[in-house]
């Protein structure tokens, strides 16, 4: 009855912007004055705050079905003891149903396919529709405010040119924009609420429309249109690997959904989490002769196929539906070696770069590892964890340099989610996840003020012009701050850290806690560590940047003002969450609805164990190392804070001879690794050239073959012709002629004379009886 | 017997011979007219001659009645012909009738 | 070959003969007469009296009348002559005495009274029906009346069905028509194109 519930309320928060996509793109085509009429953008807002409410109304009634058990740890936990603390939160968990699965929909069945609509709800699902209706609420309202500027017939985009030279007038396109955020929250939430992984799939791909239509919304701008082809084609790389991970998944357990489906206590359709069976170290149940992963039913009995043997599913190819999967994972959270479309797709309108290139849906990817997270062998989540490691430092490095205020956020958000992938790979599940909620809160804070520092500034957008604008708008700097903060991890007395300390500190701790159990893998913790300090330095680079020291460019600056209240009103709200939604830290109560359908490998008191060659930390073990970690991360924040500081916050140093003396450095990372020049020269040059070789042979051989082809067929045909005129038509002609003659012949017997005719038929009765006697003498 | 029936067809072929020796070289039409009259006549002389001289009997004479009575009727229609004939051509000449000829 | 016989035979065929030589059209009409009333007293000679009578009746009373009607009509001069091309007699002429040879020919080269006797036996006729009935010479009309009913005594045995009943209806409904027909064609009509 509760997941009927929770499923009632859901799908309402789902719906409801697909709804609003429907109503906005059409009546604001149809509408009288579309181009003036604020309609769209509060249609939006609507149906999002709507589902914001239903979101926190079923995430109320989940709590109050299994009386907030996951949070019961907080009250009566002790920090000292967590493996007590764990143990507890174990058996109330077994006590209370937490996780809800079912079908919505059944779209077909073909043969023993089923396609079909699920939901799986479970503690993470509702987190994360709270979090994603929250922020989108917001972002919302500030793009009322951020995009007024269509709200008019003719909009003249001064970025791009047509082709005599002036600015693309074109009319407003208010009312689109909303319609593609509206579509673009329905395929997020929808993405979220799947209960199968091929229902995550098709809205995979939906967001990824979602993101080509908003990087692409200034479409007259080629260096937009490119992007967006770039954000979707480096997606289909990504995809591609994901589909394969699908076909494999299919054939070897014949299901797409994750959870049960549970009908009076009974499993009537069990999903893919119950059919790879670990034992307490956290290693899948093998068969012992041939190594293959065997397949069970829930209870951790062996199924068998019709003919009595085993299923089973070979270990490799448990590690290719793996890295299938997170090929996806890779492509659409900008992960290395596919990270070069995210800084790209800041194209877009900033609001679409806090929403969708931020929060929620680069965030997917991260997601998807961690909904997936039971299905992964201990080789995946290696992989998980060095890609995330290079990614994180990658994007870091670049970031340091860029100038451009939101490729800067850019870059941080490829990074941050590198720290995802990161906590998820080195069995920090809640870790990563942990963080992509807290990073949700305060990359889209930042983002946002981010868009109110381009409005304020006539949409500009390169650091070295701004400088001074503190006390012009001192609401965005502060939220700024905040969110500088934020993702420095800073900490306050009193507990009053930034959500940023406690969601790194987990991840640091969960890479520390696996280097002591795999020493050779001691990369995973240094590189992290490091990027904090880097992640730090950037980070107030750009602020101090942006917000102190002299006015760079006089004209900017006297014409910059503070944002009206419809974007800053935003900004509070979501500073406010960037600071305090992860109050309490792992005690508190975001962490705890988190962890409270953790698919754990291992049991909640083991150390570490180990399981294909790596030692697996158990949470005792992250626990113990916990607060060490925490003070190498602060450290290296601070200092990286205080470098920033004196390098652009005083002018104490300065900065041009430092780039002058490490030009060849900066010049590397200012090209962002070469990779964009690297993938040109690897793959774009190459592909030009056979396009090339291509069109040659084309046009050198085919064609010659087709013309050959033509003209041969041009004299088969004179030839035809020939024939037709002198055989065929000869011959018609011939038996038409002979007639005529013989006609004419005939002719000159039918005199038209009486007499004559007279005198023929006796000529003919004497010529008969000649014969006649001549033929029968006597 | 047979020199009598014999006599009876020589009469019989010499008029048929002249009626249609009439009709050949005649261009009045009602010259043409009684050359049919003579065929029909010597058909008559022989129809009666076989109805006297074989065993034909009294069909011969029946026959003939028949004869004669067709070629009465005959002649009526072929004279009305002829009148219309006249009433279009203002001639009785055959040969003007030829508007027909391709 | 009676004297009567000799003078009719070659009254009709003088009179045939001299219509086709004669070129005005009132003479030939008088040549029909003649040739057309010797035939009819060939009739009598052949013991066909009803025949003759009705040729007599018809032909000479009738059709002729009927014929000279027809050149007073259309005649535009009492003496009217069509002449045809000499060339045109000659080769008339040539067939006319090959078509006469021939017939001549054919009539001379039958055997008469062999294929008489073959006819007999091959109806199982012994007796009668071998030509006219002399007894009841010069009175053909009364079997005639009975043949158009279709009844004929003449006939031994009786056969059943030889009379000429249908004939004479069709005959009489066939003259019927042509009356109307030639009524029809020959009306007076008042053309305003003439030719």
């Amino acid at each position: 009855m509760v997941g009927e519930t929770l499923k009632f309320w859901l799908m309402i928060a789902w719906l409801l912007p697909l709804a609003g996509f429907v109503v906005e793109i059409f009546f604001g085509f149809y509408s009288k004055n579309p181009r003036h009429s604020k309609a769209a953008a509060w249609c939006a807002v609507g149906c999002i705050g709507i589902g914001f409410l239903c979101s926190a109304n079923a995430l109320r009634i989940w709590g109050n079905a299994n009386e907030w058990c996951v949070l019961e740890a907080a009250e009566h936990g002790d920090p000292g003891d967590t493996q007590a603390d764990a143990g507890h939160h174990e058996t109330d968990s077994a006590e209370h149903q937490t996780a809800y699965s079912g079908v919505i929909y059944t779209l077909g069945v073909f043969g023993s396919l089923e396609v079909t609509l699920d939901y799986y709800i479970d503690s993470l699902t509702l987190v994360m529709f709270t979090m994603v209706t929250l922020i989108a609420t917001c972002i919302h309202v500030f793009a009322i405010g951020y995009m007024s500027d269509e709200l008019t017939d003719e909009y003249v985009d001064h970025s791009a040119h047509t082709s005599d030279g002036g600015h693309v007038h074109r009319p407003g396109r208010f009312y689109r924009f909303f319609a593609f955020m509206s579509l673009f929250c329905f395929a997020m939430l929808g993405l979220v609420l799947a209960g199968n992984i091929f229902q995550v799939f098709i809205f995979w791909e939906l967001v990824g429309i979602c993101s080509f239509l908003l990087i692409g919304f200034y479409t007259e701008r080629k260096t937009a249109s490119d992007a967006a082809n770039k954000a979707f084609i480096m997606n289909r790389i990504g995809d591609f690997g994901f589909l394969i991970g699908l076909m494999v998944l299919w054939t070897f357990f014949g299901t797409f959904r994750f959870g049960d489906t549970v009908v009076d206590e009974q499993v009537v359709d069990q999903g893919l989490f119950s059919m790879v069976h670990r034992d307490g170290t956290g290693n899948v149940a093998r068969d012992e002769v041939t190594g293959d992963v065997l397949i069970t039913d829930t209870h951790g009995h062996v199924l068998t196929n019709e003919d009595g043997s085993n299923r089973q599913i070979p270990y490799y190819l448990l590690v290719v539906i793996g890295l299938g999967i997170f090929a996806g994972c890779v492509g659409k959270s900008a992960q290395f070696p596919l990270q070069t479309w995210l800084p790209d797709a800041m194209e877009g309108p900033t609001p679409v770069s806090a929403l969708v290139h931020s929060a929620t849906m680069v965030a997917a990817g991260v997601y998807l590892a961690g909904r997936f997270f039971p299905m992964f062998v201990q080789e995946v989540l290696l992989t998980i964890a060095y890609t995330g490691c290079i990614t994180l430092f990658l994007a870091a490095t670049i970031a340091m340099v860029a100038t451009d205020i939101k490729k800067v956020l850019a870059y941080s958000t490829i990074s941050q989610l590198g720290y995802m992938m990161l906590g998820i790979g080195v069995f920090g599940w809640a870790a990563g996840l942990f963080h992509l909620i807290t990073h949700a809160f305060f990359k889209s804070l930042m983002f946002l003020c981010s868009g109110s520092v381009i409005y304020g500034c006539h949409h500009e957008q390169e650091m070295p012009k701004m400088g001074g604008l503190l006390w012009k708008m001192p609401i965005t700097a502060f939220t700024m701050l905040v969110g500088v903060c934020a993702i420095s991890g800073f900490w306050l007395p009193f507990g009053l850290h930034f959500s940023g300390f406690h969601s790194k500190d987990a991840i640091v701790a969960s890479a520390l806690a696996f280097i002591h159990a795999n020493p050779a893998h001691f990369m995973l913790f240094l590189i992290p560590l490091l990027t904090a300090g880097i992640t730090a330095f950037y980070m107030f680079r750009m602020w101090f940047y942006t917000f102190v020291g002299k006015p760079r460019d006089q004209h900017v600056h006297d014409h910059a003002h503070e944002s009206p209240w419809v974007m800053t009103v935003p900004l509070l709200i979501l500073a406010a969450f960037a600071w305090f939604c992860a109050y309490g830290g792992e005690s508190g109560h975001l962490y705890l609805m988190l962890t409270g359908d953790e698919p754990s490998h291992l049991a909640a008191d083991v150390t570490a164990a180990t399981a294909g060659g790596i030692n697996l930390p158990g949470h005792a073990a992250i626990h113990a190392v916990h607060d060490d970690a925490g003070r190498w991360a602060l450290i290296a924040a601070l200092s990286g804070a205080l470098i920033a500081y004196v390098l652009y916050g005083t002018n104490v140093v300065n900065v041009e001879e430092i780039k002058r003396q490490l030009g060849g450095v900066h010049g590397f990372l200012a090209n962002k690794w070469y990779f964009d020049d690297l993938y040109d020269a690897l793959f774009m040059k190459p592909a030009h050239k056979v396009a090339a070789f291509c069109a040659w042979f084309d046009g050198a051989v085919f064609d010659r073959i087709l013309h050959g082809a033509a003209k041969s067929m041009i004299v088969v045909s004179k030839w035809d012709r020939v024939f037709d005129e002198t055989v065929v038509d000869g011959f018609v002609n011939l038996i038409a002629s002979a007639t005529q003659s013989v006609g004419a012949s005939l002719r000159v017997v039918q005199t038209g004379r009486l007499r004559q005719y007279v005198m023929f038929i006796v000529l003919g009765v004497v010529a008969l009886f000649a014969v006649m006697f001549t033929t029968f003498p006597g | 017997m047979p020199a009598e029936l014999n006599s009876y067809l020589l009469v019989g072929a010499v008029l048929f011979v002249c009626g249609v020796i009439c009709m050949a070289t005649k261009r009045n039409a009602i010259g043409v007219l009684m050359g049919v009259e003579l065929v029909l006549n010597g058909a008559n002389v022989n129809f009666v001659a076989f109805s006297k001289f074989t065993t034909l009997g009294l069909d011969g004479q029946v026959f003939s009645l028949f004869v004669i009575v067709l070629a009465a009727a005959e002649a009526a229609v072929a004279l009305a012909i002829v009148l219309n004939f006249y009433n279009n051509h203002l001639t009785v000449d055959v040969d003007r009738g030829n508007k027909l000829k391709g | 070959m009676s004297l009567f016989f000799t003078i009719f035979a070659l009254a009709a065929c003088l009179g045939a003969v001299a219509v086709v030589i004669s070129q005005s059209v009132v003479r030939m009409a008088f040549w029909l007469v003649v040739s057309l009333g010797s035939v009819a007293g060939l009739f009598f000679l052949a013991d066909a009296d009803f025949i003759g009578a009705a040729q007599l009746l018809i032909y000479v009373g009738g059709t002729l009348v009927l014929l000279v009607f027809g050149i007073m009509l259309t005649a535009s001069g009492p003496y009217m002559k069509i002449p045809a091309s000499p060339g045109e007699t000659v080769v008339a002429g040539l067939i006319g005495v090959m078509f006469l040879f021939m017939v001549f020919a054919t009539i001379n080269g039958v055997d008469w009274d062999g294929s008489r006797d073959r006819i007999m036996a091959a109806t199982h006729q012994t007796e009668g029906a071998t030509g006219f009935d002399d007894r009841s010479e010069g009175n053909t009309l009364r079997p005639l009346g009975f043949a158009l009913l279709g009844v004929r005594p003449d006939v031994p045995n009786g056969v059943a069905g030889a009379g000429y009943l249908l004939p004479f209806e069709i005959a009489s409904v066939h003259l019927l028509v042509v009356l109307i027909g030639a009524a029809y064609l020959a009306r007076a009509k008042r053309r305003q194109d003439v030719v």
